[in-house]
């Protein structure tokens, strides 16, 4: 006989006692959308990560686009975990686009970027890209 | 894209006649969290010494009826059981195709304590099953919390979307057992 009461516990995300590794938070907060190693759907307006997300990071601007972008921003994690998720999603989804002077998001940067939430990345996104030399549809269309 | 190449591989009904049987922990372990390897989920041989019966899963270490909503991997469902569609719990029934973009969340398996990680992926592209509806809904949120709103429809990036019934797929451990 199941445990009913048992499966009725069960926590969405971590509770108070245990926190998750950044790759699970990614799988709850970022996956559904973005993908299994961020290959993302452009077609249906998910960016690619894999490969590209990276490539953001050339200047602050691109930096700062990357937590004010509104899946991002609206994100339900705290700071720190944000923070650490971001941290890991750089360096597991396109380590070869880092810039060799990559600093780690820290949560208090987190904490004032995200409450600038972008209403309009699409654009912005192929400016930055193109500023930082990278062809502006990468990883989008 | 391997992802979505194995879910395809999943949906096809000649898997179930040709997958090993496995222990689903086992397997599980071997699993990257996060990795495009999805885990084909181990279904019994038809030739397996005990045939399951028809309440439970035949997986040891995945306890439970996958045709009902009590099933733990069920904890955020909302919608018809493909289970109870022609498909499984992860697979899709023949005619629709699962939906790349999903709502995912975290479920206790009773049989080791562990939280771990379930994509609720929608079959899409016929009209919804009408059996077995389950409406648990743990961690669900309104619509202004969009990404965890399972009442919007979440066949998204597939030909069509027409909703036909959800699944409870196991993509990785959210935490290890608690004590």
């Amino acid at each position: 006989m199941p445990l009913v009461g048992a499966i009725l516990l069960a926590a969405m995300g971590a509770n108070a006692a245990t926190i998750n590794t950044p790759r699970v938070d990614f799988m709850l907060e970022c996956q559904g959308c973005h993908r299994p190693e961020g290959v993302g759907l452009p077609s249906a307006n998910v960016p690619t990560l894999k490969g590209h997300v990276s490539k953001f990071l050339h200047t602050s601007e691109g930096r700062a686009f990357l937590v004010r972008v509104p899946g991002v921003a609206q994100s339900s994690l705290s700071d720190e975990r944000l923070a650490a998720v971001m941290n890991w999603m750089v360096e597991e989804f396109d380590p070869a686009h880092l810039p060799v002077n990559f600093r780690n998001y820290e949560a208090k940067e987190v904490n004032e970027l995200r409450k600038k939430i972008m209403r309009n990345p699409n654009t912005i996104r192929r400016r930055i890209l193109k500023a930082s030399g990278f062809n502006p549809n990468d990883g989008y269309q | 894209m391997k992802w979505l190449d194995k879910f395809s591989e999943l949906g096809t009904r000649n898997l179930a006649r040709h997958a090993a049987r496995r222990s689903f922990l086992s397997r599980f372990g071997a699993v990257l969290v996060g990795a495009a390897a999805f885990p084909t989920l181990p279904v019994a041989r038809a030739d397996s010494h005990r045939a399951p019966a028809p309440d439970e899963t035949g997986i040891e270490g995945d306890p439970g009826n996958p045709q009902s909503c009590d099933y733990w991997r069920y904890c955020s469902m909302d919608g018809f059981l493909c289970s109870c569609c022609g498909g499984s719990q992860s697979t899709c029934p023949p005619g629709t195709e699962p939906s790349p973009i999903t709502w995912i969340g975290t479920c206790r398996n009773p049989a080791d304590g562990k939280d771990y990680v379930i994509s609720y992926n929608d079959c899409c592209g016929k009209s919804g099953c009408g059996r077995c509806f389950c409406n648990t809904n743990e961690g669900d949120s309104p619509i202004f919390r969009p990404t965890l709103d399972n009442d919007i429809n979440w066949c998204l990036g597939t030909k069509s979307n027409a909703y036909h019934c959800s699944m409870g797929a196991v993509i990785g451990v959210a935490t290890e057992a608690q004590s």
